[in-house]
């Protein structure tokens, strides 16, 4: 087991420095410049240049390419272009922002998902199995800026019962978790009922059904324990993902988090802030699939790693 | 695997309960008795003005300038004293003796010196600082070698004594004194900027200006807050402070300030919502406008066939009906513009011949100048830039109907700055507003020799070109208004430089406990919330 | 969307058999899938769409992008069954082109996404070792790359355009089938079939191709199916930012990003194409869902 976490761990050093690679080539292939960026309208060609050369532009792509990294491997990120930050401190700000985010819209797609997947999965091909895989994909195909916005008319204009935008209580977090974690609670239903439906079919569930025993309760006591396998782990991975898919979310409800930043920083061709970005959430993701494949591998005696 | 499921029942449960004391300890907690809180859109990153050419809410209120800009009536400005209390010109306009008043404190308690001002107009110079607005110090003489690291001093400035100091230029530049009182020109403390480094302008405690606020805090793409100075040298504000809360979403901005959690909201950012507020009851009342010192424009690149023609840029200019764009687009929020300067503005000629609507003509035009069928043409903006979307597809239909077939080409902005620069941007719709009242902001910025390229005119007329560096260092007044009006005539009208369109309403909506809210003299909507007051009907 | 993808498959071992006729398969499926209600709500929904998207211009009643601002935001009325929007276009007809844009954005980078990943996928399976190490590591990339950034990266790289948005979201996409098909043809390389077939000297390319593939066609039905909602999704949030599909051609996405700030005085401009967005969404997710459904027990011999 640690030998499979050590070797993943090795293999996760070239995809992070991969993707370093992709986002600088990605962002230099086209004739942008920052520093134009900076001073937009009031642009003046002698002052772009000054700055350029200041802020070491002018070198070569691969020089600056390998500074980056030869400074990140030191844990330094560089500063933000537009922001004058360093970039690690930026990161670690608005992190606990976008992990409360990220968690709490975990937790309503689990509250939202399993449920709805065990009694649809109880109740195969019903009306009700229809209408609650209706409700829980219903959250998965809306736009999320449309839901998150036609939430904030419900819940903060017309009723007035939550605040519209910011971050400045845990009442703030309630809209946003709730738009987060529906759109992902379809996968989390999906599973859950298919999973399910695969476990019902073992002899020992047929035989607690033959004992008269009801539906409901045979699944509780003893499907959903087993069928809950796969779904567990899905939730490291789950949680990874809204790390880095909050992005329209923090957009809409004014969440200073990553996404936001990352957001910026494409469009602002803030490159340090941007490769610390996605370094970051990568290097988030990579270890989100590792838990879960550990997480796995606990559970389920029957899968060895070696 | 039984630890394991208690754990993972402990990770279920323990938020579902934080979760409940959340929703029992939900609450709408007015915002406290004095303070106003306003929104931007993007956080500023720094209010260091020296590294920002834009962001300058935050500056114009924690810092003051030698000499001010304020707004006497909608926009109508005046320059005032600042923190010189008088100041001398030689009659060749190219010495200035300015004499520093001896009462201003700034916020770390240090007194302000004559040598404060050398300190900061040197900081700006400084390669070192990577300034990006020393465009508006670069007249000084000997700011050239300290730019490009020849000089380690400003020879052009000199400190006389603790409250007096003398500025020198290059060469005499009429607009001076103006170009001091933007947010530009601000003035920072030797000791606290010295100490702070590249802390300065970031760290909320280490940014040290003399302003009526001071910074208190600043939660990165959340909220900037900033306290009243109560030693503030014009008496302190009758307000507590400022909240600038960063909402990025226009609808989000709204809705937070329907509900009450906004004082003002500008509606600049999303001209849509006008009317919405126009017309109803509750709010129409509360609507606080002033004209933009500033206009809505389509740049032409001239270096593009077949825009070179006259008769091709005149029949452009005729095709576009303006007043319809400004009608439904703008809920005719503003007024036409038929030459370069806004209404507003240090010398605008409301007797300018007027820009008419003639698709008739304009075709007549084309065929003259041998498209009888119209031509192909680009109009490049930039991506994620709606309201300019909006023009450049109103306009393509306008342009159509004379048979000129548009396409519009969206670029990353930092590739549409990157082609400007070397003047091979196709036509672009774009706005300005100025930063000081005076012509040479308008006409010197787009239409000198160095300009038109950097912009992407391509507009060379020598004859122009020269008047507009003689204008410049015109020291009678009159005469100069007169040379701008004569040159406003000859670009806009017979050489057909640029269309311009208009300049437009600036609309704030103001809850009513704000009083005493005016919009700045340039319509800018960063502007000081100095006046302020705040008074609860109750 | 990449996630979801592999969370589908994960725990399957699959052991075909070569006896998969293909009549009896597609009867099968077909058959489970006519009793799936929600499936064929879903089927005939976008079948519906489909013939809306190739018969737009007889059924549009007016030119979708005829501007004239005299008609700005009329409301819903028999003239204009959902009103107008801010150039006094015809929100209907707007609809009804869109749809072809709209679906086209969900099927050419499902497409292309499905094309790429089967190549790499079967490659990186059947030869294994650096191959598949590199492939792998690249896909590994890809995936951990928060697909919204990485498909906003590379609109902003290429420049708002529909073209690259087929491209953004095809490289967001391909990697996830990739490791679909790579997994399937682990299980499937070392089968009998494969072996004897390898062992009377079969091409490779012949063997991937003709023993390999149509073993995958299950998954990869279901994933193509459930790919093209996430697509038109992914268009719509990259709308949102500013970097969607450009004017005069106007997706859904596109309409209800743009139509949001007229939410209080012109609603319909928004709601209406929000709701096409919906619908067609849901149609995939029950047809794919109804799909697995049908097919799962191919998908678990």
């Amino acid at each position: 087991m640690g030998h499979y976490i050590i070797r993943r761990l090795v293999i996760s050093i070239p995809v992070t420095f991969g993707i370093a690679l992709i986002t600088f080539i990605l962002l230099n292939v086209i004739p942008g410049d920052p520093v134009a960026l900076m001073m937009k309208d009031h642009i003046s060609a002698d002052v772009v240049a000054r700055v350029r050369a200041q802020m070491q532009l002018d070198d070569p792509a691969y020089i600056r390419f390998f500074r980056f990294i030869w400074n990140a491997l030191h844990g330094d990120f560089g500063v933000s272009y537009k922001l004058n930050r360093s970039v690690s401190s930026l990161l670690m700000d608005a992190f606990p922002n976008t992990l409360i985010l990220a968690i709490s819209g975990a937790l309503v797609s689990w509250i939202i998902g399993i449920p709805a997947g065990v009694l649809s999965a109880v109740k195969k091909r019903s009306f009700l199995d229809n209408s609650i895989m209706g409700f829980s994909l219903l959250g998965v195909s809306i736009p999320v800026f449309w839901a998150g916005l036609l939430f904030q008319y419900i819940f903060a204009f017309w009723l007035g019962i939550l605040p519209v935008s910011g971050f400045d209580g845990p009442e703030y977090l309630i809209m946003p978790a709730i738009v987060l974690g529906w759109s992902s609670a379809g996968t989390i239903s999906r599973l859950t009922r298919s999973s399910l439906l695969e476990v019902m079919r073992n002899d020992y569930i047929r035989t607690a059904r033959a004992k008269g025993n009801l539906e409901l309760k045979v699944v509780i006591n003893h499907a959903l324990k087993n069928a809950m396998l796969p779904v567990v782990t899905v939730m490291a991975l789950q949680v990874a993902g809204l790390l880095s898919g909050a992005v329209i979310t923090e957009t809409v409800f004014g969440i200073p988090g990553i996404g936001r930043i990352a957001v910026n920083a494409i469009q602002n061709r803030d490159m340090p802030l941007l490769q610390g970005a996605v370094m970051f959430t990568t290097v988030l993701v990579i270890l989100g699939n590792l838990v879960a494949d550990v997480l796995y591998s606990l559970l389920d005696p029957r899968i060895k790693y070696d | 695997m039984n630890k394991n499921r208690k754990s993972i029942f402990s990770f279920v449960l323990i938020p579902i309960i934080l979760a409940t004391t959340v929703l029992s300890g939900c609450g709408n907690s007015a915002s406290s008795d004095k303070m106003i809180t306003t929104s931007e859109i993007s956080d500023p990153g720094t209010t260091d003005v020296q590294k920002t050419t834009s962001e300058y809410t935050i500056p114009l209120n924690i810092y003051d300038r030698l000499v001010e800009a304020i707004t006497v009536s909608p926009g109508k400005s005046e320059l005032v004293p600042g923190l010189a209390e008088s100041w001398e010109v030689s009659p060749d306009g190219l010495k200035y003796t300015f004499h520093i008043r001896k009462d201003v404190k700034f916020h770390n308690g240090e007194i302000l010196k004559a040598d404060d001002v050398l300190y900061t107009f040197d900081r700006m110079l400084d390669p070192a600082t990577k300034a990006l607005n020393t465009d508006f110090l670069d007249m000084i003489a000997g700011a050239k070698d300290r730019m490009d690291g020849k000089a380690n001093s400003v020879s052009g400035i000199k400190v006389i004594d603790d409250n007096t100091i003398e500025i020198t230029l290059a060469k005499a530049f009429a607009p001076f004194l103006a170009n001091l009182a933007t947010p530009a020109g601000s003035i920072y403390n030797r000791k606290a900027t010295t100490e702070a480094g590249e802390q300065f302008g970031i760290d909320p405690q280490k940014t040290i200006g003399t302003g009526p606020f001071k910074m208190k805090s600043w939660a990165l793409n959340d909220t900037v807050v900033l306290v009243s100075n109560p030693d503030y040298f014009q008496g302190a504000p009758k307000i507590d402070g400022v909240n600038i809360k960063i909402v990025p979403d226009a609808e989000t901005n709204r809705i937070m300030f329907e509900t009450g959690k906004l004082d003002i909201f500008n509606l600049s950012n999303s001209a849509s919502q006008i009317p919405q507020f126009r017309d109803n009851e509750k709010w129409k009342n509360s609507i606080v406008s002033g004209p933009i010192v500033g206009l809505y424009y389509y740049a032409l690149n001239e270096d593009i066939k077949p825009l070179d023609d006259v008769r091709i840029r005149k029949a452009l200019q005729m095709s576009i009906d303006r007043q319809t764009l400004l009608d439904k687009l703008y809920y005719g929020e503003g007024q036409l513009v038929h030459g370069i300067s806004p209404p507003g503005l240090l010398g605008y000629n409301p007797e300018l011949p007027k820009i008419e609507y003639n698709p008739e003509k304009a075709k007549q035009l084309l065929t003259e100048a041998g498209y009888p069928n119209g031509f192909d043409m680009e109009i490049v903006q930039t991506t994620d830039s709606p309201n300019t979307l909006k023009i450049n597809e109103a306009v393509q239909a306008m342009l159509q109907k004379v048979g000129v077939r548009v396409k519009i080409t969206q670029i990353d902005e930092s590739t549409y700055f990157a082609t400007r620069q070397v003047g091979k941007l196709p036509s672009n719709q774009n706005e300005w507003s100025a930063d000081y009242n005076d012509p040479d902001n308008f006409f010197y910025t787009f239409f000198s020799q160095k300009n038109s390229k950097v912009r992407s005119y391509n507009y060379n007329n020598l004859e122009v070109n020269a008047k507009l560096e003689k204008a410049r260092t015109m020291v009678d007044q009159t005469e100069r208004i007169k040379l701008y009006q004569e040159m406003e005539k000859t670009i806009a009208q017979e050489d057909a430089a640029w269309i311009p369109l208009f300049a437009l309403n600036q609309l704030f909506v103001v809850q009513p406990r704000v009083k005493n809210f005016q919009v700045a003299w340039n319509g800018w909507s960063s502007m000081s919330y100095y006046g302020l007051e705040i008074v609860e009907a109750k | 969307m990449n996630i979801a993808k592999n969370m589908l498959f994960k725990k399957e071992i699959i052991e075909p058999s070569d006896e998969l006729v293909k009549e009896t398969f597609w009867q099968d499926v077909f058959k489970s899938l006519r009793k799936d209600r929600m499936a064929m709500a879903g089927g005939t929904i976008i079948a519906l769409f489909i013939l809306v998207a190739i018969f737009a211009p007889y059924l549009a009643p007016y030119n979708p992008y005829e501007v004239s601002l005299d008609l700005q935001f009329q409301k819903p009325s028999m003239e204009y069954w959902l009103g107008t929007d801010m150039f006094g276009r015809d929100v209907l007809s707007r609809i009804i082109y869109g749809s072809r844009i709209s679906l086209l954005i969900g099927i050419v980078p499902s497409l292309i996404t499905m094309l790429i990943g089967i190549i790499f996928g079967i490659i990186a399976g059947y030869f294994g070792r650096k191959t598949d190490f590199i492939i792998m590591t690249v896909s590994d990339m890809v995936l951990s790359f928060p697909s919204l950034l990485l498909a906003m990266v590379v609109m902003y790289t290429l420049g708002a355009s529909l073209l690259n948005i087929f491209i953004a979201l095809s490289i967001v996409g391909w990697a996830g089938t990739a490791r679909v098909v790579r997994a399937q043809t682990l299980s499937l390389k070392n089968k009998e079939f494969v072996e004897s077939a390898r062992a009377i000297g079969v091409k490779p390319s012949i063997i991937m191709i003709r023993h390999i593939l149509p073993n995958c066609i299950p998954q990869l039905l279901v994933l193509f199916t459930l790919e093209i909602p996430g697509s038109i999704l992914s268009e719509a949030s990259l709308s949102f930012l500013g970097v969607g599909a450009q004017p005069p051609a106007s997706s859904w996405g596109l309409m209800v990003s743009n139509g949001k700030e007229f939410l209080f005085n012109a609603p319909w401009v928004a709601i209406s194409p929000g709701i096409a967005i919906l619908v067609i969404v849901l149609a995939f997710n029950f047809l794919g869902d109804g799909l697995r459904d049908a097919l799962d027990p191919y998908l678990k011999q």
